[in-house]
């Protein structure tokens, strides 16, 4: 509520005609960290450059494992600004709406789709104090409560696609999500009872000493296998399935719509990963370098991210993708009782005493 | 085509020509869920009339249209195209042309399987390295056709009564390194896709065919030898060299996706085999017998049957003494293995995951399908 105090504070000096740039200033000066959290952290910048980056490594990189060369030509020999070129090939592309379709629905859904797994960044703690949203013990149901809603936008968006190929994409994310998110829940669950806490803070502190990983190996695993479910990375993109499904939900979707939602892959992606990070891999704990405790910290969370980003990237060119049958198999027989098992093994060595 | 009703509880997938796995043509797929009831295919986009096309040329003339039907494959259809026309004429050709006959059917072969290896890795959603590495590796033996034929895709080199042209000279070495680097690489794709569990888990017991359905249906090449049938034209009815060779015909019993992919596999390597000993033992001797141009071919009627990569190829040419065929017939192994398709959906269990997967294992060349 400090912030809205200072907004009054400041409102009420602009009522005494100091204008409206220095009303600015005052406004960037009283609150400059939140400002540079939404706009450089954890928030639009980090979103944006983390999506274009990974975009242009994943082609490049890949390319390497089909003895191709990816992009070339554009921005030198590494293709650098072939990323930016496409996004302004999307930008200008026409939009097509498909006959039959409410089109504000079928504007908004892919949009919406990004922006939802966007919001569960803000909770992701970089720092003891850099925490965009700190909403305390109730960090880590907020972020699951979030993520919750995120599967239903590719459901509407294929639904208002009023396509054959996205209704058939739109019911298998349905399927898929619910398979994958419930040991996913269960195993964070087992996370927090060992801790102690929800608090992503105390969670990601706990682990000082031990990453979470190494006495939660079966959670972490599972947690692993939840997380490329959820992102729809591969072996797990069989909404989108290409070889099947045209494109899945995203079949219709044209021009900047089409870039929404790849943009929505990336950022889900993004959310997902940072969570596993904080929950199992020690988050922003690590060696302090050059005696900045913000900066290593922030460094350490990201150093952690790239290496991870780049192992999901690398199972993109091992693995075939399960049908759906096997898919929810995987999901309902073996990751849902053994997020429980590990659960009730965690709740019995806490309730005895001995973690 | 007149599309047959559908159950009012089902929906009706169009797959294709507008789809990124399905080739030239439509199937339609009447589908409950992921649930496929029933395969329609839908052939004839790529109807090119090459039977009445084959009717106005002289039976040399022919050679050159007649491997248009399956780029990939060229070798293997104008041999049976050439086989038929020489007992037409009453030609035949010399021990050595007979071999290089063999050496290029055998390289086309494993280009073929080659290809269809590499979709059958893309359509389980296998990132499309496979496929990619499968094309450079093709790129070797393209090579080879080049330097052997002068061309790289459609090489006319057969003709009634021999071949076009000799081996140059250090071919041999070079088919013996590349079968030397195409055997290493095998390991690769062995252990990327026939080991890889992702991949048995799509593969293993999908899509059965028994082997009392696979005759009955009509199946060939692959898809029957996977069902654990022996039968293969080149021991049935040899053509070329394959008398003289030695090679075995390869089954699979286990009927599904995964056995057809493995007899694509085990042919690559017994081509390979094949390619080495023709290297070795090719024997010295004329290419080619003397002919005219426009020769006329007495009236008859001849069959030649022969083995492609896709099955059996059985051309019926009628011959009424002037120097074109009265009438060309073609019964092409991919329209055979498409009935099989069809079938398939009622008798096993398919859903639309599997579709690309099934088709795949079948390889159809709808171009070779549609002639």
């Amino acid at each position: 509520m400090s912030y809205i105090n200072t907004a009054f504070e400041i409102g009420s000096k602009v009522q005494q005609n100091l204008g409206l740039l220095s009303y600015i200033i005052e406004f960037i000066q009283a609150n400059s960290k939140p400002i540079l959290q939404v706009l450089v952290l954890p928030g639009l910048a980090f979103t944006l450059v983390f999506a274009i980056i990974a975009v242009w490594f994943e082609r490049k990189f890949l390319a390497r494992a089909m003895l191709r060369v990816g992009p070339y030509y554009c921005g030198g020999r590494s293709g650098v600004l072939q990323v930016f070129a496409d996004f302004l090939k999307l930008f200008l592309k026409e939009i097509i709406i498909p006959e039959n379709v409410n089109w504000l629905l079928f504007a908004l859904s892919p949009i919406m789709v990004s922006l939802v797994p966007g919001l569960a960044l803000i909770l992701i703690p970089f720092d003891t104090n850099w925490v965009l949203w700190d909403v305390g013990s109730l960090g880590l149901p907020m972020f699951m409560a979030i993520m919750g809603i995120a599967p239903l936008m590719p459901v509407f968006a294929g639904w208002v696609s009023n396509n054959k190929y996205s209704f058939i994409g739109s019911w298998r994310v349905a399927y898929m999500y619910i398979a994958g998110e419930i040991p996913l829940v269960i195993s964070a669950a087992a996370v927090a009872i060992m801790a102690g806490s929800f608090n992503l803070v105390t969670i990601v502190e706990a682990q000082k000493n031990m990453w979470f990983a190494v006495p939660q190996f079966i959670g972490f695993i599972i947690f692993f296998i939840g997380v490329l479910i959820e992102s729809e990375r591969t072996p797990f993109d069989i909404p989108v399935a290409e070889v099947e499904l045209v494109f899945g939900w995203r079949t219709e979707f044209s021009g900047i719509l089409f870039g929404f939602t790849m943009m929505a892959e990336y950022v889900m992606f993004q959310a997902w990963t940072l969570l596993f990070i904080s929950l199992y891999l020690g988050g922003y704990n690590g060696p302090i370098i050059l005696g900045n405790v913000l900066l290593s910290h922030i460094f350490w969370l990201l150093a952690k991210f790239c290496v991870l980003v780049v192992f999901i990237i690398l199972l993109r060119c091992v693995f075939s993708r399960p049908r759906m049958d096997q898919m929810l198999k995987i999901g309902w027989s073996y990751l849902t009782p053994a997020a429980l098992l590990n659960l009730f093994v965690v709740l019995a060595l806490k309730i005895w005493g001995v973690i | 085509m007149t599309e047959p009703r559908i159950e009012p509880e089902l929906m009706r997938i169009s797959w294709g020509p507008q789809h990124p796995m399905s080739g030239q043509t439509r199937i339609l797929l009447d589908t409950d869920g992921e649930k496929v009831h029933k395969i329609i295919a839908d052939l004839g986009f790529t109807h090119r009339g090459i039977e009445k096309i084959l009717e106005n040329r002289s039976l040399i003339g022919g050679i050159v249209p007649i491997d248009r039907m399956a780029m990939v494959d060229t070798a293997n259809i104008s041999i049976g195209y050439v086989t038929a026309a020489e007992k037409a004429l009453g030609l035949e050709a010399p021990p050595r042309a007979q071999w290089i006959r063999s050496l290029v059917c055998e390289m086309s072969r494993i280009n073929s399987h080659l290809y269809a290896f590499g979709l059958q890795a893309e359509a389980t959603g296998y990132f499309p390295a496979v496929f990619l590495w499968t094309t450079v590796d093709r790129e070797i033996l393209l090579d080879l056709f080049e330097e052997l034929t002068g061309a790289r895709w459609s090489f006319n080199h057969f003709l009634p009564g021999g071949v076009h042209k000799d081996i140059p000279d250090g071919f041999n070495a070079k088919i013996l390194e590349a079968v030397k680097y195409l055997r290493d690489r095998f390991k690769d794709y062995w252990n990327a896709m026939i080991e890889n569990p992702m991949f048995e888990m799509r593969c293993n017991d999908v899509a059965i065919l028994e082997p009392k359905d696979a005759l009955r249906l009509g199946a060939t090449g692959p898809v029957l030898r996977g069902s654990g049938i022996p039968i293969d034209m080149r021991k049935e009815e040899p053509y070329a060299a394959y008398a003289d060779l030695d090679w075995e015909i390869i089954t699979e019993d286990a009927c599904d996706v995964m056995a057809r992919t493995k007899v694509r596999f085990h042919e690559i390597g017994q081509s390979l085999n094949m390619m080495e000993q023709i290297a070795k033992e090719i024997p010295e001797g004329e290419i080619k017998v003397r002919f005219t141009p426009f020769a006329r071919a007495p009236e008859g009627e001849h069959i030649s049957r022969v083995e492609n990569g896709r099955g059996e190829l059985s051309i019926h040419i009628w011959t009424n003494g002037t120097p074109n065929p009265y009438r060309v017939k073609i019964l092409p192994p991919s329209l055979r293995n498409m009935y099989v398709f069809e079938r398939l959906a009622e008798l096993t269990n398919i859903t639309v995951a599997d579709i690309p997967v099934v088709i795949n294992s079948i390889d159809p060349w709808y171009l070779d399908a549609d002639r």
